[in-house]
């Protein structure tokens, strides 16, 4: 955006940014033009209200818990980045190739029961109660509900990443078949074959049956 | 560059506290918070004219401040780097709420909130109506700031308020002086004309 260099000329004179020289030059410009010198005093009159009247420094609401607050957030991402170093130092030590290959079907195979279990487990008055015990005490694990979508996310911080070139196979389920007789769900591959059943026990835990290798 | 104030001398200068603070020494980092916090949440809040963002903001500012406390080589005042650190936070902010293209800074938008507290504390005791109409002229001028353009608002603020130079605008906003000065003129003129009745008022 440009203006033109007599509109420069009266900003700079009204920030004093001339030099005396400059200054002297259009104070007679000012004398001999009255309608700039109205528009220079109607500025100058602005200029002068907003220093009056912005202020340069303000209360700060909560000013207490304005300074606690930077410190745990300071504090918590300074957790966040040491638990990146330790995962980072530990991804390249015991959880190699043949724990990686048991441990992530393992995985998926307990949060599908677990998902499996919270769509299932009518919801308690008021607020559902989930438990969940993570053997890797570097792994943290939360859930996030939502009622209205009858729906529970469950997150899991702390696992390694998984390796470019692993090979991981999934169930690859082509449909899923209810009983609410039995209170089992049963899940089946392309060729019809069966998968993987779910159910409860008498304690209502969750149970699960595979025939052969669920995979494959 | 707006430097700190000589209010608080007989206080642990900032350049002591900064060095403890690149110790690790979070109380020390803690008062220079406390000294410093009105001056950066009233620009922030300038800038982005709604409390909560600005409080938000201010407190980034000071998040990142602390992270890179220990580069500050303190060849500026520490407010000064401060400065440019809140001032980039914000003005981040702001450019990708413009991005978003939500409308908050149509120029057309009247309805900004203004803070309480945000009116000059007057310096001297004043007769109440005299107080009042302080309080009112500085609420018009806020509500004529919040509709100025982002870039126009902060080429006022940064000039009208914080005090900075031409080429230190310039160079907080990474535009040249000619632009500062286009800026300048424009804010100004839009300012003249939202206020204009205020002024016929007054006089």
């Amino acid at each position: 955006m440009n203006t033109p260099p007599e509109d420069h000329d009266l900003i700079r004179w009204l920030d004093d940014e001339m030099t005396n020289a400059e200054r002297t030059a259009f104070e007679s410009r000012l004398d001999a033009d009255p309608k700039l010198k109205a528009e220079a005093e109607e500025m100058r009159q602005l200029s002068q209200s907003l220093r009056n009247h912005v202020p340069r420094e303000m209360p700060v609401p909560h000013a207490d818990f304005f300074n606690s607050q930077i410190q745990v957030r300071i504090s918590q991402l300074e957790m966040d980045e040491q638990r990146a170093a330790a995962r980072r130092g530990a991804s390249s030590s015991w959880l190699g190739g043949f724990w990686m290959r048991l441990l992530i079907p393992a995985a998926a195979l307990v949060m599908v029961g677990m998902g499996w279990l919270a769509l299932h487990t009518p919801p308690a008055a008021g607020s559902v109660v989930v438990s969940i015990y993570t053997p890797d005490s570097r792994v943290q694990a939360a859930t996030v509900e939502n009622v209205e979508a009858q729906a529970t996310v469950l997150l899991l911080e702390g696992l390694d990443a998984m390796p470019a070139d692993q090979n991981v196979a999934g169930l690859s389920v082509h449909h899923a078949e209810t009983d609410s007789a039995l209170a089992t769900t049963t899940l089946f591959g392309k060729d019809g074959q069966v998968l993987l059943v779910m159910g409860k026990d008498p304690h209502n835990q969750p149970l699960m049956f595979t025939h052969g290798n669920p995979r494959g | 560059m707006p430097a700190h104030t000589a209010s608080d001398s007989d206080e642990v200068e900032d350049i002591e506290l900064v060095k403890r603070s690149q110790t690790g020494d979070m109380r020390a980092f803690d008062a220079l918070v406390t000294r410093y916090r009105g001056r950066v949440y009233a620009m922030t809040y300038h800038l982005v004219q709604n409390e909560t963002e600005a409080w938000d903001l201010a407190q980034e500012a000071f998040i990142k401040a602390w992270r890179a406390i220990a580069g500050f080589k303190l060849d500026a005042s520490f407010y000064t780097w401060l400065y440019r650190i809140a001032h980039n936070v914000t003005y981040d902010w702001l450019r990708k709420r413009k991005i978003q293209g939500d409308g908050e800074f149509d120029d057309e938008r009247t309805d900004h909130r203004v803070a309480a507290g945000a009116e000059t504390v007057p310096t001297a005791f004043a007769a109440p109506d005299v107080a009042m109409k302080r309080a009112e002229l500085g609420e018009r001028i806020q509500n004529a700031i919040a509709q100025l353009s982002p870039d126009h608002r902060q080429a006022v603020v940064l000039r009208e308020v914080e005090g900075l130079s031409y080429e230190e605008i310039a160079e907080v906003m990474g535009s040249s002086i000619g632009t500062v000065m286009s800026r300048l003129f424009y804010a100004r003129k839009k300012l003249q004309e939202l206020l204009k009745d205020t002024y016929e008022h007054a006089t």
